[in-house]
């Protein structure tokens, strides 16, 4: 297998992602990926019954009566109730942006598959650590819903392979229905492209968030997203609407580079805001590096909070 | 300006397509596939190239490339053609052919023809060039003028009605010429003529090249009478010491109008001699015989004159008559002859007046200087002698320029001096084999003898059977005219001095052959006997136009013409004096008025004048014309479209316009340089934007 050494990482290797591209097996790619991972790297964001205790609270009315502590009432007369810390069991979904415009490459892995081993990646970690895995990929409208099962692993596999960027894409739409199908919560992770007003996004996102989900948001771009290096007078057309339009990119690369880059930042601010993990994945990223970046700062966010 | 395709400048329209190229090409040539146009249409400024022309040079390359490919396949012509040889060269040229043959004095029609000659110079411009051709059997330039026409108007003024005939050939291969040097691209020929049918015969191979255009011009008169007369016959009858002569004049009615008490006049040395009146159906013939006159030696100078009509030059006819050449034949027979020797011999010489034979017959010991004296020929007959004084006496008559004829027959008898006289040498008869008689084999047809046996049908000499002949060995082979058909010499001359001897191997009556049996008996004899006596038929009149060798006209008549000398001088009917030139050999004079020639010789110790009757080729009398459209179309090889009044016009249609002037060629080399260039151009800035 052939991997490059990457600079920012001493000591860790990466894949290059045109190499994971020639590999059909998905969960192949996904092993590859995150067994170089520290396993069972996130707790369970709520309590649940496990071995570990947690704290004592005060009894409420409608609590189990099973769960008071008779010890400590004997030494202090009052009702506690024990608590103990699940690590465990916790809901884990991709909502995969399929539209057209994911389906675009200037030249390596196109955005839509670099986004497939992104959520493989994701979700195979997921089974890992025993939690329930899921998946829904949509455009402008959902497309295929997999619920988050402890057995869904190979359908959420088999669900991200079918997955072709067919038609124009709307997140609002999409994303205010699927609130209805994570009713509980659990850790959902969002790869897009999104091509729409950060408010718009953020309004669509917040939903899942106030829900209690623990939101991941995967911005993945291609290279020529980011820096437009066309030179050629060209008409550029619109992959999903077809719209043309001339272009001498000579002339408006820079204000086109600073449009997207106060689009990025909008929405990092946005999302930290919310405290919603964002961030921005460059196609010609090797993936492995890209997502061990990310976990890592989600884990030292984590220990913030 | 006119198209012969206007339909194509719809192409024109397409013109919005360079401009469309020039404003969408460049950006639409590549498309690039893009996720979202989001922020890239919130950048106001997206490409000034899709709203302005980048190269104009370029641009209007092309635009002109396309306009000129358009038009030329629009196929421009102008319909203006003057403004067109203005435009190109600045004018025209035109070449005025006036015909001034002798026909053209029927009537008005020179004025007719002068008065459009003057209009058409009137249409010229003073960048125009024009040349007068005058014509009628020969052409010459009259004038060429530049800026000014004057010299043309004036030529026109000066020139006159001439004598001869119409011949186009000549005139329009002058035209022809004079436009192919020209540097104008509008060029035409103007014919002003009547257009005689005789003028034209169509085998005259002259063909304009394309741009060299032919207008007809053709000049009617008012029909009136024409009467010509076209020759005159003499009959002529020995009178005396001189002759009497009858004229006969034929008259021909041109014209479909009958003439009733027409005036013929026969004048002689400018006196009128007798008149008669006579009536002509339409186009009917009439002759006209005037009673006889006496003629000398002396020169006659004769006119016939009828009342004038409306052409002039056909009204007289002149003629020169004096007494014809009499050629005295003197016949030698044997002093034994067989009975009717000389019979043949005598009967053919007594036939005809052209000339008038006379003939004595004696016999051979009557022969002497004084009976030699005077004659032209001697027919010794079936006799040979040249031995003693009358030898002597022959052998002197022919040096002096006699003529001998000596014929072979059963009595002659060879003695050496025969051999200074005969051209060979003669023996036994042969003997007489009636299964193998001989004819004529071989005749040399270019002898004055034999040529008038030349054309067909005109005598079979051997048709005549030969039972017997004398051998005759020739000493040069050259001299023989005939011979039998087995080899044998049938006759050979010799010249002596001024002389001449011919020997007739067999006899001239019907003894060892019948040919004084046959029809070519009489005009053979005849022959013989003019040639010997040099006769020469006289010629009563020439017709203008003709070359004559003055010198050959003085030795027929029997005198020498030094140039250095006699200084001949010819007076022309209009009394100017020409001094003629030439070698004393060749003496050329052209005939080119209707009259009377004087040829004087003052420089000679007796001056003898020479009088000509000239008179016009009366082939122009016959007025018929042909179509002038006809003749253009010949020579041109064009069609001649639109007849405007009395004026043919060459009007061109749309197709030979524009196929002469060709616009179409300057406008497609113009669009591909173009193309070429903008090729060059649009190669550079590719190369320069990489």
């Amino acid at each position: 297998m052939a991997a490059q050494r990457h600079t920012l990482i001493p000591g860790a290797s990466f894949v290059d992602p045109k190499v994971l591209a020639r590999i059909e097996n998905l969960e192949l790619v996904a092993r590859i990926l995150v067994d170089g991972f520290i396993n069972g790297i996130h707790k369970a964001s709520y309590l649940g019954v496990s071995v570990d205790f947690a704290e004592h609270r005060g009894y409420m009315p409608g609590d189990d009566i099973r769960r008071i502590d008779w010890r400590l009432y004997a030494r202090t007369d009052r009702y506690y109730v024990k608590e103990f810390e699940a690590d465990s069991n916790a809901n884990f979904s991709v909502i995969l942006d399929v539209s057209k415009s994911m389906g675009f490459s200037s030249g390596g892995l196109s955005k839509l598959d670099y986004a497939k081993f992104l959520a493989a990646s994701l979700t195979y970690l997921a089974n890992q650590q025993r939690d329930r895995v899921g998946i829904v990929t949509f455009d402008s409208e959902i497309i295929e819903r997999v619920p988050p099962s402890a057995k869904h692993l190979d359908v959420v596999f088999h669900t991200i392979d079918r997955a072709i960027a067919g038609r124009p894409g709307l997140l609002g739409g999409p994303l205010l229905r699927m609130t209805e199908f994570f009713k509980r919560r659990g850790i959902l992770a969002l790869i897009s492209d999104f091509y729409e007003e950060p408010d718009t996004i953020l309004r669509a996102v917040k939903q899942f968030r106030a829900q209690g989900h623990d939101v991941m948001v995967f911005h993945v771009l291609d290279p020529a997203e980011l820096e437009f290096p066309y030179d050629a007078a060209s008409s550029f057309e619109d992959m999903e609407s077809g719209e043309r339009i001339p272009i001498v990119p000579e002339n408006l690369r820079e204000q086109y580079k600073k449009l997207i880059e106060e689009h990025t930042s909008a929405l990092a601010k946005s999302f930290n805001e919310q405290r919603i993990d964002y961030a921005v994945f460059n196609t010609s990223t090797p993936i492995d590096y890209a997502l061990f970046a990310f976990l890592s700062a989600r884990e030292r966010m984590a220990r913030v909070r | 300006m006119a198209f012969l395709a206007p339909l194509l400048l719809l192409g024109l329209a397409a013109l919005a397509v360079p401009v469309l190229l020039h404003l969408t090409h460049r950006e639409r040539d590549q498309v690039v596939l893009f996720p979202s146009l989001m922020f890239l249409e919130r950048v106001p400024y997206r490409s000034m190239r899709r709203q302005k022309i980048r190269n104009w040079p370029l641009f209007l390359l092309r635009c002109a490339a396309f306009i000129l490919l358009i038009l030329a396949f629009a196929r421009p012509f102008f319909t203006d053609t003057t403004s067109l040889a203005v435009t190109l060269n600045g004018g025209r040229e035109i070449v005025l052919l006036l015909d001034r043959s002798y026909s053209m004095g029927y009537s008005d029609r020179w004025q007719q023809a002068q008065v459009a000659a003057r209009e058409e110079i009137n249409t010229l411009g003073p960048n125009d060039l024009a040349t007068l051709v005058l014509f009628e059997q020969r052409a010459e330039i009259g004038a060429r003028s530049s800026v000014n026409h004057d010299s043309v108007y004036a030529a026109i003024a000066r020139a006159e009605v001439g004598a001869n005939i119409t011949r186009f050939g000549p005139a329009l291969q002058l035209a022809k010429s004079i436009l192919e040097q020209s540097e104008f691209t509008e060029r035409e020929v103007v014919l002003i003529s009547d257009f005689q049918k005789n003028g034209w015969s169509g085998d005259e191979a002259v063909s304009f090249e394309d741009g060299i255009r032919l207008r007809p011009l053709p000049i009617d008169g008012t029909d009136a009478s024409n009467v010509t007369i076209t020759s005159v016959a003499f009959e002529r009858e020995p009178f005396s010491a001189a002759e009497q002569v009858t004229t006969v004049a034929r008259l021909v009615n041109q014209s479909d109008l009958n003439v009733t008490n027409l005036l013929v006049t026969l004048e002689l040395d400018g006196r009128e001699v007798a008149t008669q009146q006579i009536d002509i159906a339409a186009s009917g013939t009439a002759m006209v015989s005037f009673d006889p006159f006496i003629v000398g030696e002396d020169q006659l100078r004769g006119t016939v004159r009828i009342s004038d009509d409306a052409l002039l030059q056909d009204n007289m006819f002149h003629f020169t008559v004096s007494s014809g050449q009499l050629v005295s034949v003197l016949i030698v027979k044997p002093d034994a002859p067989t009975l009717d020797s000389s019979l043949y011999l005598e009967n053919a010489l007594a036939v005809g007046n052209t000339p008038t034979f006379v003939t004595e017959t004696i016999t051979v010991r009557d022969l002497n200087t004084d009976v030699l004296e005077g004659r032209s020929v001697v027919i010794l007959n079936d006799t040979a002698p040249f031995d003693g004084p009358a030898g002597n006496a022959l052998v002197n008559f022919v040096g002096a320029g006699g003529g001998l004829l000596a014929v072979l027959g059963e009595s002659v008898r060879w003695t050496p001096e025969a051999s200074d006289v005969l051209p060979g040498s003669f023996g036994a008869p042969t003997a007489r084999l009636s299964s193998r008689n001989n004819v004529l084999g071989y005749v040399d047809y270019s002898h004055p003898v034999f040529d008038v046996f030349n054309a067909p049908r005109s005598g079979d000499l051997s048709s005549a059977q030969f039972f017997q002949q004398r051998p005759f060995t020739v000493t040069n082979p050259e001299s023989v005219l005939a011979r039998f058909a087995d080899g044998s010499v049938a006759l050979a001359e010799r010249r002596i001095g001024q002389g001449h001897v011919l020997v007739w191997a067999s006899t001239l009556d019907s003894y060892w052959n019948d040919l004084a049996l046959k029809p070519v008996y009489l005009p053979f004899v005849h022959q013989l006997v003019k040639h010997l006596g040099k006769y020469v038929e006289p010629i009563e009149w020439h017709t203008t136009a003709q070359v004559l060798d003055v010198a050959s006209m003085y030795a027929a008549s029997g005198h020498q013409l030094e140039l250095e000398r006699d200084d001949p001088v010819a007076v022309t009917p209009t009394g100017v004096r020409l001094p003629i030139t030439g070698t004393d050999s060749t003496v050329l004079l052209e005939l080119a008025h209707q009259g009377f020639y004087e040829i004087h010789t003052p420089g000679a110790v007796v001056d003898v004048p020479l009088a000509l009757a000239v008179n016009a080729d009366r082939s122009e009398s016959d007025l018929t014309t042909l179509d002038p459209q006809e003749l253009a179309s010949s020579v041109t090889g064009r069609a001649v479209t639109e007849r405007l009044g009395n004026l043919v016009l060459h009007e061109r249609s749309p197709d030979d316009a524009e196929g002469q002037q060709a616009l179409w060629r300057y406008l497609l080399v113009a669009a591909l340089l173009l193309l070429t260039a903008e090729t060059v151009l649009s190669n550079q800035l590719s190369q320069r934007v990489r």
